[in-house]
């Protein structure tokens, strides 16, 4: 263990290009190789990301066929979930509601974007050899993927899956006679404290990395703007997870030791729960978005052949969102219950944290407004993402003006809300990102005619999906209801669902375009050159993939991260390791 | 790049099937409502929308001059041979101007909303308003009203059980004529202010056409909530906060009648109960099963 740890230094360097082999154990299992770690999170996230996806088939054919057993899978299904018969019973439904939100967020996107991209691109941008502290590093994979399996294990226990909601609002979640499935839940909460410990495990990894262990040149304003977003994403999950894992851990006693934080009839507070939860829940949600936000940016850079448009302008409004984003918490909270007056102050802090995002949209504009645009697969994504953000974003200011929220709380305008931002917005950066970064991680390229075939469809499904849902929570549809069909006042709008769940049901479809182009990239794809998107950051100086150690020699940084089409030069881009040549007129913004 | 034309061709195909689809909302609103809200039958709600349809033309009209000058950038400026991209970090006195007008938009539009919320959805309720009490149970709603007396009484969240459901005051006399019912009906054109109370777990108390959502707290009193209806007819209380097995069928009957057919139910409701000690309710029972 002791030859992986992370030294600075080029002669640390050149000692870990002469490793000894790697036994099979050390180099595939309990890898403490950051680009490896950030691999295993790739695999096990995307698998999580099958089971989220086919949780949510689930919930649409529901919605849309109450009462009408499964197709094929039915009547395999367990009895907690479906009735005899092989359709979706109402306790099942909402497990799987409670499941498909808590994989998503805790085992897909976090994930996704915080572990795999942070993982694999801090130490390759900043031009360290590996992770400040590679054993967490492992460490936090195998919890991360512990806490996956205690989550879905509840699959297995005769009661299901845990049924109070991803939110787990107590005192539902707080006793088992209320929620109807004790095990279920206690999973949950085991399940997300130990999520909760990779999560601050890998945040502390990140950020002493990125403070310690930037090569010479490297200044803070000249780092990518992924490496300043998962910078700040560190320091939101350092400060907001914890509380998270402390609310988990009282659940736990609520629930099995008798014990009444959050139970109102043994004199418990059910706001409490609240509280907490959104405490962490708010950060939680530009934790999911902002290293989003950073990839999409380089990725509109380096196919518009342009710099990022207002450089400190982003890193600003990040920050600002970081900071705004601990006092908007009580905003899920406007019609709780809770003091009136305190609506008012989370309704105008919520107001204020719409600002940075704007900022970015414009700056983002700013960016493809006089390049040479290339329309690769990564570049369509991210272009989307930049559309999808901007309707998420807008679709949230109903929900901040509070006599709008009145109306519109919990209902399937929020589950639109949401999904414009987690999916439009998070998943679509990802999905860039992947067939962006692929030929660094894996020497292969990807198949960029069928990377735009599953853009295509799923830019288009995702839409026919999620838009419609504006209009079903404008009609008063509440959020997790089983049947619909139970409501006079949804009667009218039952076409609508059944729409939405055909589209979502094409959405999952496309997804295999994906997976498959995934699988067959990573054997049979053109070999990957080092730089194959002529991009200027570090992490394209090395070959693809990058080996052990990463950089042979430690690299000395001379320029911003964004230097394209500079004035003077032959090429269209300016490597940050390369000094610029005499006749380039760059300037600093 | 080759393949810039046949990705722009279907990137406009889509965006022109998503604005058709839109425009076929504009097309059909309120006639089946399959598209947008339920007609307004409160007061206050005339606000609510009011709110809801400046937000919209604000929001559409942003993003529609976004998405234009955005794709119009992006047709522009494809890379074309020969033509290379301008080199620039930013300009200071843009990024100043995008600050500054969203924000005062957006402290704007919460001095509005805060208004509304203070001054006209939570104010004070008028002295005339009929008090209706609210319990909800895992799964379901019971009503209380004043009695004869039309005093609802005090309640409080601690007295609160399955034989209280209302929490009433055992030692507060108001509280003994009250009588319950599983449906809520009340007059049209008359303030009526409630008092919510859960005995279990967090429910909500939730009506698309009267524009109000609360959650119904376990262990507190909510009693900030009221309304005017405008529209006889029928509507349905639904819960809309998840609250275990049965919450996908939890809830309630609305009534909205005239003034006298009001007086009337109200009058025969009234004399059937007969004051007991404790104020323990008798016609629970009734709405155990719906």
């Amino acid at each position: 263990m002791s030859q992986t740890i992370a030294h600075s230094g080029p002669e640390a360097h050149a000692a870990s290009a002469h490793h000894h082999e790697l036994s099979f154990f050390h180099k595939y299992i309990w890898s403490e190789d950051h680009k490896t770690i950030a691999i295993q999170y790739l695999f096990a996230s995307l698998f999580f990301l099958c089971i989220g996806g086919l949780l949510a088939m689930g919930v649409r054919y529901q919605l849309a066929f109450s009462g009408s057993p499964i197709p094929l899978i039915g009547t395999l299904l367990p009895k907690w979930l479906v009735t005899d018969a092989g359709a979706i019973q109402p306790q099942g439904y909402n497990g799987l509601v409670t499941m498909h939100a808590t994989v998503m967020v805790f085992l897909v996107v976090m994930p996704l974007l915080v572990a795999v991209f942070g993982n694999f691109l801090i130490p390759l941008k900043i031009g360290a050899p590996d992770m400040a502290f590679p054993f967490f590093n492992a460490l936090s994979f195998w919890l991360f993927f512990a806490s996956g399996i205690i989550l879905l294990s509840s699959f297995f226990v005769p009661t299901g899956f845990p049924a109070a909601g991803w939110t787990s609002y107590a005192p539902l979640s707080a006793n088992g006679a209320y929620n109807g499935s004790q095990a279920g839940q206690s999973l949950w909460c085991v399940g997300i404290f130990v999520n909760g410990l990779a999560s601050i495990a890998g945040a502390v990894n990140y950020i002493t990395t990125i403070i310690n262990m930037r090569a010479p040149g490297m200044k803070m304003f000249r780092l990518p703007l992924p490496v300043w977003a998962l910078f700040i994403t560190a320091i939101l999950l350092l400060l907001a997870v914890p509380v998270l894992s402390a609310a988990a851990a009282m659940l736990f006693f609520d629930l099995n030791f008798g014990t009444s934080f959050f139970e109102a009839n043994r004199y418990g507070q059910p706001l409490m729960w609240q509280h907490l939860f959104w405490f962490f829940g708010h950060p939680e949600v530009y934790i999911l978005i902002l290293p989003a936000m950073g990839l999409v940016s380089e990725m509109l850079a380096v196919f518009s052949r342009k710099p990022i448009f207002g450089y400190k302008a982003m890193v600003y409004a990040m920050a600002a969102i970081g900071v705004l984003g601990f006092i908007v918490w009580g905003h899920h909270m406007f019609v709780s219950g809770m003091n009136l007056m305190l609506s008012s102050a989370f309704s105008f802090s919520t107001m204020l944290i719409a600002v940075p995002s704007a900022i970015k949209t414009f700056n983002w504009l700013g960016t493809v407004w006089g390049g040479s645009i290339r329309f690769t697969t990564a570049m369509c994504f991210a272009l989307a993402f930049v559309s999808m953000f901007v309707i998420g974003g807008l679709s949230g200011i109903y929900m901040a003006s509070t006599p709008v929220d009145l109306f519109i709380h919990h209902t399937y305008f929020i589950v639109a809300q949401i999904h414009y931002v987690l999916f439009g917005g998070s998943l679509f950066g990802i999905f860039g990102a992947i067939y962006f970064w692929y030929p660094k991680m894996f020497g292969h390229m990807m198949n960029e005619f069928w990377g735009k075939v599953h853009f295509v469809l799923s830019f288009m499904f995702f839409n026919l999906t999620f838009f419609p849902m504006h209009n079903l929570g404008l009609n008063g549809m509440p959020r997790r209801i089983a049947d619909p069909n139970l409501y006079d006042f949804l009667k009218s709008s039952q076409p609508l669902n059944i729409f939405v769940s055909l589209s979502a049901f094409g959405l999952g479809l496309s997804t295999i375009i994906f997976f498959v182009n995934f699988i067959y990239s990573m054997f049979k794809g053109p070999k990957a050159p080092r730089n194959p998107w002529n991009s200027t950051t570090l992490e394209w100086t090395l070959p693809s993939p990058p080996g052990h150690g990463n950089f042979p020699v430690t690299p000395t940084v001379y320029n911003g991260p964004y230097e394209y089409s500079v004035p003077g030069m032959d090429q269209d881009f300016l490597p940050q390791n390369q000094p610029a040549p005499e006749t380039a007129r760059v300037t600093v913004h | 790049m080759s393949f810039w034309r046949s990705t722009f061709a279907r990137c406009g195909l889509v965006l022109a099937v998503f604005l058709a689809g839109l425009g076929t909302c504009w097309a059909d609103p309120r006639t089946s409502n399959l598209w947008w809200m339920p007609e307004n039958a409160v007061q206050g709600g005339v606000y609510i929308d009011q709110l809801i349809y400046f937000i919209l033309f604000l929001t559409g009209g942003v993003f529609v001059i976004t998405q234009i000058v955005y794709i119009f950038f992006i047709v522009k400026y494809r890379a074309r041979k020969g033509v290379p991209a301008t080199y620039t970090h930013g300009n200071n006195r843009l990024e100043i101007i995008w600050t500054a007008i969203p924000t005062a938009i957006f402290i704007g539009l919460w001095g509005y909303s805060n208004h509304l919320w203070w001054d006209v959805l939570h104010s004070t309720p008028p002295a005339n308003s009929l008090q209706v009490g609210v319990a909800a149970y895992q799964f379901g709603f019971s009503f209380q009203y004043p009695g004869a007396d039309g005093k609802l009484g005090k309640a409080e969240a601690s007295f609160v059980s399955n034989d209280n459901m209302f929490g009433n005051d055992p030692s507060d006399p108001d509280a003994k004529d009250n009588f319950s019912s599983s449906v809520l009906e009340i007059p049209v054109n008359r303030p009526v202010h409630i008092r919510l109370d859960s005995k279990d777990v967090i429910h909500g108390f939730y009506i698309p056409q009267f524009r109000i959502y609360q959650d119904i707290v376990p262990g507190r009193m909510i009693d900030w909530v009221w309304f005017t209806p405008t529209k006889i007819g029928k509507f349905q209380l639904a819960c809309s906060q998840l609250c275990g097995s049965g919450h996908y069928n939890m809830k309630a009957d609305i009534e909205v009648v005239s003034e006298a057919d009001f007086e009337k139910w109200y009058q025969e409701k009234a004399k059937a109960v007969q004051p007991q000690p404790g104020a323990k309710l008798t016609s629970v029972t009734e709405t155990k099963d719906q």
